[in-house]
């Protein structure tokens, strides 16, 4: 794959935004688990 | 047995009058407002020196200044009008004595007439110590009286919420800036047309619509800020 | 089985929202008006400008539902929320369109009328910011904050109408213009639109728990056993 082409910035859009999703389950869960009265993680 | 309405004129003007005995008492509001409008009056004049005689600088950075010493100025002694009623803790007796919508309206009342005042000393001095020459001098006087009102009824409003907050001075400004921003936008525009003799065009009625629509929201906001 | 249905609509987003991406770089046209690929940022900084407005009305409902709707905490945490993530999203909107811009004109900045109203709703997220910390007691901070919501939503469509006489734009309009109506690719228009609509959905994901883990803490602060 070209450095810079479109294929490459398609792989960095996807990986960044796949890294959030993952960022935000992980948050959802410990706060649902804080919410349920529990210590969280 | 007096009608509700002439209850709610009688407190607005009772608060409008006990703010201008207190402000003649200590002299406070208007001692800053006063000094701090002729200081920055002079610095810009002393590095501008009669900057009216060249016609780009007087159309295009002159009307500027103006609104800028004048908001300035305003910072400087409005927020006053209801920090000193949480200083001197007499808020609660105002809260007991007159109902929020005449207790605002009789604040704006001051405010106002306290700005309109400090307008009809410096817009005379500024434009003697600028010579600046007026194409349309009615316009002008519009532009002071319309920006001028609506300069105090958002400074009135943000100084009420201020009031409630620690570090209330510098919140002021950090809170009025975007609010009086469209305010001064206009308002400078509408100088600047009387100054080069321009028509007013589109500025005046948005100038007014923006002091209406601020008055209102004051109105239908006040009784949130003031009561619990 | 209601865990199973929330994560399957968790990854259905995820799927939609790399859709959205492989659209933008695949799928959509890119406008030869533009130099080289620049145009494609679109579908990015587009939907995130469009997300912080959003985040601006979103806040000042929930201020006006605590205001006049009981006064309950929640609807200030969710006002206060909105506002969080609006300085995001906002944040990125400026940072693409000055790298566009950048690129387009030749410079990060220049008062662009567009770029004026993002700085300016960017100074009142700011200025609530500010007025929220410099009250301690919750009740008072969640009236005050409301009230300075509301009446930011009042003066700034005076923006609108001042601000693009006091600068030419030079900002596209590619899919809302007063003259050509909708004349642009129907492929962009699709990623666009797709696109617009995933941010703002993950938008009130984001402050869905920004807001939960603010009664958290909140709840904590009540009782700190």
């Amino acid at each position: 794959m070209e450095l810079g082409g479109l294929g490459w910035i398609f792989a960095v859009n996807l990986i960044i935004w796949t890294g959030l999703f993952l960022f935000l389950l992980r948050i959802e869960r410990r706060i649902a688990g804080l919410e349920a009265g529990g210590k969280g993680r | 047995m007096p009608s509700p309405a002439s209850i709610w004129v009688a407190s607005a003007r009772a608060v409008f009058t006990k703010d201008w005995r207190c402000e003649l008492r200590s002299r406070y509001a208007l001692n800053a407002i006063a000094l701090f409008a002729v200081t920055t009056l002079v610095v810009t004049s002393a590095a501008l020196g009669p900057a009216g005689t060249n016609k780009t600088l007087a159309i295009n950075v002159l009307p500027a200044m103006l609104w800028l010493i004048l908001l300035f100025a305003a910072a400087a002694g409005l927020p006053r009008a209801f920090v000193h009623e949480e200083e001197s803790h007499t808020a609660i007796a105002l809260r007991l004595a007159a109902p929020p919508s005449a207790l605002f309206v009789g604040k704006l009342a001051f405010g106002v007439s306290l700005l309109l005042g400090i307008e009809a000393l410096v817009a005379p001095l500024y434009l003697a110590v600028m010579s600046l020459e007026v194409a349309s001098p009615g316009q002008l006087v519009i532009a002071l009286v319309a920006g001028g009102y609506g300069l105090a009824v958002g400074s009135v409003l943000i100084a009420a919420l201020a009031s409630q907050a620690r570090g209330r001075s510098t919140l002021f400004s950090v809170l009025a800036f975007p609010v009086l921003m469209p305010l001064l936008l206009i308002a400078i525009e509408l100088t600047r047309n009387a100054v080069a003799g321009d028509p007013a065009g589109v500025a005046l009625p948005q100038l007014l619509l923006y002091d209406g629509s601020v008055t209102i929201a004051g109105l239908m906001l006040f009784p949130a800020v003031w009561n619990p | 089985m209601t865990r199973t249905i929330s994560l399957g609509l968790r990854f259905g987003l995820w799927l939609v929202m790399a859709g959205c991406i492989w659209g933008a770089f695949f799928y959509a046209w890119s406008d030869p008006a533009f130099i080289g690929q620049s145009s494609r940022i679109l579908f990015f900084h587009v939907p995130m400008a469009w997300t912080s407005f959003v985040a601006y009305f979103a806040a000042a409902v929930w201020s006006a539902r605590y205001l006049w709707g009981g006064r309950r905490m929640r609807h200030d945490r969710a006002a206060a929320a909105a506002v969080e993530c609006g300085v995001l999203f906002g944040v990125l909107a400026t940072i693409t369109g000055s790298l566009w811009a950048r690129i387009e004109w030749g410079a990060y900045w220049n008062w662009d009328p567009r770029q004026t109203s993002i700085v300016v709703v960017l100074l009142f997220y700011g200025a609530y910011l500010a007025l929220r910390s410099a009250m301690a007691d919750r009740e008072i901070r969640a009236r005050i904050s409301s009230v300075y919501a509301l009446i930011a939503l009042v003066v700034t469509p005076f923006f609108y109408f001042i601000v693009p006489r006091i600068t030419e734009s030079l900002h596209p309009e590619p899919v809302i213009n007063a003259e050509r109506k909708l004349d642009v690719d129907p492929r962009m228009f699709q990623v666009l639109i797709a696109s617009a609509l995933t941010y703002t959905v993950l938008f009130f994901w984001m402050h869905n728990l920004r807001a939960r883990s603010q009664a958290l803490v909140d709840a904590t602060l009540d009782d700190p056993s």
